[in-house]
């Protein structure tokens, strides 16, 4: 798997509202900006091949890093696959929807749900927003948030970006009746 | 990248208080490259950017007000908010190599209360003095709405001629600068561009106008360290 770069965003919000977040809502993105394995081959029938050989890998390079840049326990978590312009948004899926990518965060964060994700296909520097929900109780609405992501130059059109992100909390100054109260 | 504060406040001497809702946000951006045109850097580097979302202490006044309280409550403050973020990030003082600095300004503001915030002693001298540095830091300020990405300049924080050094790292706030808000933002590096050879200074022939025509630049050729 040829990675071109890793890049790690960690977002403190500290006042919302006009009142203060206290402690400070964290959110933390680490991005690995890769060559798309299925670049310059036309349409590929079967991803299985790629997807053995790049998903567990970088579901592995990119789990620790971003339970690090928290630097503590995720409350929420989400990830993206955002596929150059020559790619299709297929291979983007391929590599990040699969138990092989994602049971490395799930088994780093003791997560217990499916990763909400964003797929999108886009030119470097395009904008996408990850959605977070709980780990382990997607219907825990406090805890439903997205974070907008930019990459300046990635991914180019062989390339493929793909994310995790986790958030130590709810949204900030979240104050919303339970799903449960509407049942 | 999680931050303990080393510096305390209380250090930088009877600085006025603040409301608690000066600072709104946070972001920092680091970025590690593995691969340039297919090559790992022969210096491995790490450059981050840390952007702080202040609200502006000077919207609404004219554009005679004198600045200098504001600066001297709010500049030491983003100073140390700043570079521990930044050291945290880039993995402690002495692993900086490169430094620089800008401001984003709400479109109520004014490009100066940017410089005001960034090119005073306030901040400037403190930012130099905890990433340990002895030059001039470099800048780029601009007026935006929020989202602008930022292009921060960079150079050696010691030897600002260090031509292998002259990079740039972006930063940007998805929801900042509000009109009534500024972003400020400290930048850093651990090292060169990715693979830096287009010579320096010492090795440069005497270019001028006269001689540029017959004057050849001097080989930057390395052996290509891929298998």
């Amino acid at each position: 798997m040829n990675v071109r770069k890793i890049v790690t965003v960690v977002d403190e919000v500290l006042t919302e509202g006009g009142r203060p977040v206290e402690p400070a809502a964290r959110v933390a993105v680490v991005a690995a900006v890769i060559e798309n394995p299925w670049s310059g081959q036309g349409y590929v029938e079967d991803l299985g091949p790629g997807i053995d050989a790049h998903a567990s890998d970088l579901g592995a390079l990119l789990a620790p890093r971003v339970m690090e840049a928290l630097g503590e326990a995720p409350e929420a978590f989400g990830k993206a696959a955002i596929v150059g312009l020559d790619g299709e948004i297929e291979h983007g899926s391929a590599l990040i929807h699969t138990l092989k990518f994602g049971d490395h965060f799930r088994t780093a964060a003791s997560a217990t749900t499916l990763l909400p994700a964003v797929e999108k296909r886009g030119p470097a520097g395009v904008v996408f927003d990850i959605p977070l929900k709980h780990v382990t109780d997607a219907t825990i609405r406090s805890h439903h948030q997205s974070f907008e992501v930019r990459l300046p130059d990635a991914p180019h059109p062989g390339e493929i970006v793909v994310a995790l992100a986790a958030a130590a909390q709810g949204r900030p100054q979240q104050r919303l009746a339970a799903l449960s109260t509407e049942q | 990248m999680t931050v303990e504060l080393e510096r305390p406040l209380e250090a930088l001497g009877a600085a006025p208080e603040l409301p608690l809702t000066w600072l709104r946000r946070i972001v920092v951006h680091r970025e590690e490259v593995l691969l340039e045109n297919g090559a790992a850097p022969a210096v491995p580097a790490v450059q981050a950017s840390v952007a702080a979302v202040v609200r502006n202490p000077w919207v609404g006044t004219p554009a005679t007000r004198d600045l200098a309280s504001e600066v001297e409550a709010v500049a030491p403050r983003l100073a140390v908010e700043l570079t521990d973020r930044l050291l945290s990030a880039l993995g402690g003082v002495d692993a900086v190599e490169a430094f620089g600095k800008a401001a984003v300004v709400g479109t109520r503001g004014e490009i100066e209360h940017g410089g005001a915030l960034i090119h005073t002693p306030w901040f400037g001298n403190l930012v130099r003095e905890f990433l340990d540095g002895q030059s001039i830091i470099c800048f780029a300020d601009t007026r935006a709405d929020a989202g602008e990405s930022l292009v921060v300049p960079m150079w050696h924080k010691n030897a600002a001629a260090t031509r292998s050094h002259y990079q740039t790292v972006s930063a940007r706030v998805p929801d900042g600068p509000r009109a009534d808000e500024i972003v400020v933002v400290v930048a850093g590096s651990t090292g060169p561009r990715p693979h830096a050879r287009i010579g320096d200074r010492s090795t440069d022939p005497t270019v001028t106008a006269a001689t540029a025509a017959t004057v050849r630049p001097v080989s930057t050729h390395r052996e290509d360290p891929r298998p």
